[in-house]
């Protein structure tokens, strides 16, 4: 039985529900690095190629405090989980791409990784007829545990019945995001702690959308814990995350043109939805500093938000934020909102 | 008489407001912090206090500025408030209607939008300090000028130069090269001011409906060289108001003014802070890898508050 490391970053934040059971199911051992902690994001600093962004270099910190205590790093090849976008080739953003990569070179002691491919437009080796060329969404990721499950020495049945039950797994953490649990508290549902983390509110004042990238928005170290400032101000928080997939792709009519990358298309398609509800008093948009995609993604959020009057609130996280920064600009935001309520 | 007491304590300057009943200001002080907020805040209260020679009861106080809430404990202040909402309110008090607040300090700016008195948009300068007061300090210095004249130099240029001002960096090292090549430095410090000006908008002002009335406030409104880059750019008039150094303090202490008539007390430790002794020590806590540094804060050796943790353990807050 072997001893399995999982970053507490990056994907984490959606997929470790079902990781975590496969590789239980398979009867081994997972090791989550702890949360963010100044270590890990300097070790991380210390460590990545100097222009990558900083939840890249937060996800190397992760790696390298897991080094020690497994066999394996589980760093799955993330490139597309479904054809999505004009022509279908909706991918995840390019370090996603590269990362074992990044991860293989930068720590060249480490234990071997697990850097199974998750992409949906992968042909099947055998396809039966010139239809089932490509495959289902389920399938990919069921052909990607068959995958992982063979480099730790599990048969194809132990692979795909672990898969079977992950899959369950996962969709019952998506039944509790679709009923407004964020991600690390429906994570503390499935796998309770000592002490889970809640963001239940008797009587919110306010209710605001926060949209960006899981790892930006449920990162408190990163984002100088953001989710807690606005539930201390007693203020509820709703994600692109806890809206269906479906739901939120009905936002892509709205746009003459999607994303090319899946994250960005649903903080875009998330955000989209929030600013058409009236119980949701603004938009708060967390976005790393030196990302690609996000130069893009802000601007766009920038403008509908203007067109459509909502209040828009852009936070920019790097290894340099300080809590003051955010909490001045939360602070203030919330104060505009409470004069424009009064005023009206 | 009675007052309200407004105190903004930045990164580069420290300013304290006294305001009357009408909130007209009485009397006010602009001093530069220099790295040790506590005694500047204690020694220019326990001067203002000697200004008003005991003819102004002080019936509330605010703090505002990025050291509120050390200086809140200092003074005992009974409303602490983030400096955009401080300078909306001390803007829209003293220019009714206004639309449009530019705000360039020490080491921040930012832009903040109104409408119908109401704050409906703002954005701050994130981690660059381009372009801002810190800055054009280090640049005068640097050219020997004093900073008071460094905007009148700009007055008397013919032909400003054309300076990168994307980045701090990049407009000292262009405007290096500019010296070199041999233009005056009249042009030099025009076309800085223009760039700075460029820079705010792109940055700060970005994407902004920009509409009169429009207010330059901030310690930098003093630079005559840059109220006319902004009028330049705009094309149209900003108005610099007459106490536009010390907008922060006026809108804490009339935020002061508000919660007293709720209240009806105050939290405020007179004008003789000075025979108060205050203590700050820190300590790097061991609890985990985050190792925050926290701060304590004793008042005349007793402990009032702790704060800089991330996880809430020390935090010690004693109203």
């Amino acid at each position: 039985m072997a001893k399995v490391g999982i970053p507490h970053a990056l994907a984490y934040y959606l997929y470790y529900p079902f990781w975590k059971t496969f590789f239980e199911k398979l009867g081994h051992e997972v090791v989550v690095s702890t949360p963010t902690t100044r270590a890990i994001l300097d070790r991380g600093v210390e460590e990545t190629v100097n222009d990558a962004c900083i939840p890249i270099k937060i996800y190397h910190g992760h790696v390298a405090s897991l080094i020690d205590q497994v066999d394996y790093i589980f760093c799955p090849r993330l490139i597309s989980v479904r054809r999505h976008g004009d022509f279908g080739t909706e991918t995840f953003c390019p370090k996603f791409l590269g990362l074992p990569d990044l991860i293989r070179l930068t720590f060249t002691g480490a234990p071997p990784i697990i850097d199974t491919p998750i992409d949906i437009n992968q042909l099947e080796s055998k396809p039966k007829s010139k239809k089932d060329k490509k495959r289902k969404p389920a399938e990919i990721m069921e052909a990607a545990c068959v995958e992982t499950g063979d480099r730790l020495g599990n048969s194809i049945t132990q692979s795909r019945a672990a898969y079977q039950k992950a899959a369950q797994v996962h969709q019952r953490f998506l039944t509790l995001l679709e009923q407004g649990k964020l991600p690390p508290e429906a994570i503390d549902i499935l796998f309770p702690p000592e002490n889970p983390i809640s963001y239940e509110l008797e009587n919110p004042e306010f209710n605001l959308a926060v949209v960006g990238y899981p790892y930006a928005i449920y990162d408190h170290y990163i984002n100088v814990g953001l989710l807690n400032i606005l539930h201390k101000e007693n203020i509820k928080v709703y994600t692109q995350d806890t809206l269906s997939d479906k739901i939120l792709n009905q936002e892509a009519s709205e746009l003459p043109k999607s994303m090319f990358w899946y994250f960005s298309n649903r903080a875009v398609y998330g955000a989209l939805y929030y600013m058409k509800k009236g119980y949701i008093d603004g938009i708060v948009h967390i976005t790393a500093f030196a990302c690609g995609p996000d130069s893009m993604v802000d601007r766009l959020l920038e403008i509908e938000a203007r067109r459509r009057g909502k209040p828009y609130l852009p936070i920019s996280i790097d290894e340099h934020t300080g809590e003051s920064g955010v909490r001045t600009r939360v602070e203030a935001f919330v104060d505009m909102l409470r004069y424009r309520r009064d005023k009206k | 008489m009675k007052g309200f007491l407004g105190v903004d304590v930045g990164s580069v300057s420290t300013n304290i407001v006294v305001v009357d009943a009408d909130g007209k200001l009485l009397v006010d002080r602009y001093l530069r912090t220099s790295g040790r907020p506590i005694e500047v805040v204690q020694q220019g209260i326990y001067d203002i206090g000697k200004e008003l020679a005991g003819d102004v009861e002080i019936l509330a106080a605010g703090t505002t500025g990025s050291a509120r809430f050390l200086t809140s404990m200092i003074v005992g202040a009974d409303v602490v408030k983030n400096e955009i909402t401080a300078h909306a309110v001390a803007a829209s008090n003293i220019v009714p209607g206004v639309r449009t607040i530019i705000e360039i300090g020490g080491q921040d700016s930012k832009i903040i939008i109104l409408r119908d008195g109401v704050v409906t948009d703002f954005a701050m300068n994130t981690v660059c300090a381009a372009g801002t007061g810190s800055f054009l300090d280090q640049q005068a210095s640097r050219l020997l000028i004093p900073i008071e004249e460094f905007g009148n130099y700009a007055l008397k240029a013919k032909n400003p130069v054309r300076i990168a001002g994307r980045c701090a960096v990049f407009a000292e090292s262009d405007m290096v090269h500019k010296q070199q090549l041999g233009y005056n430095t009249e042009d030099i410090i025009a076309g800085l001011c223009e760039a700075l000006v460029r820079n705010y908008m792109n940055n700060v002002g970005k994407g902004k409906e920009i509409l009169d009335p429009i207010i330059f406030q901030g310690g930098v409104a003093a630079n005559a060289g840059l109220v006319q880059a902004f009028n330049h750019y705009l094309n149209t008039e900003v108005t610099v108001p007459p106490y536009f150094g010390v907008m922060g303090a006026i809108g804490a202490a009339l935020l002061a003014k508000d919660i007293y008539a709720k209240k009806g007390s105050t939290n405020f430790k007179g004008f003789n802070l000075r025979d108060i002794k205050y203590v700050t020590t820190s300590f790097e806590c061991k609890g985990c890898s985050n190792a925050c540094e926290v701060v304590q804060f004793y008042q005349n050796g007793e402990l009032l508050a702790r704060w800089g943790d991330r996880c809430g353990k020390w935090e010690l807050q004693i109203d």
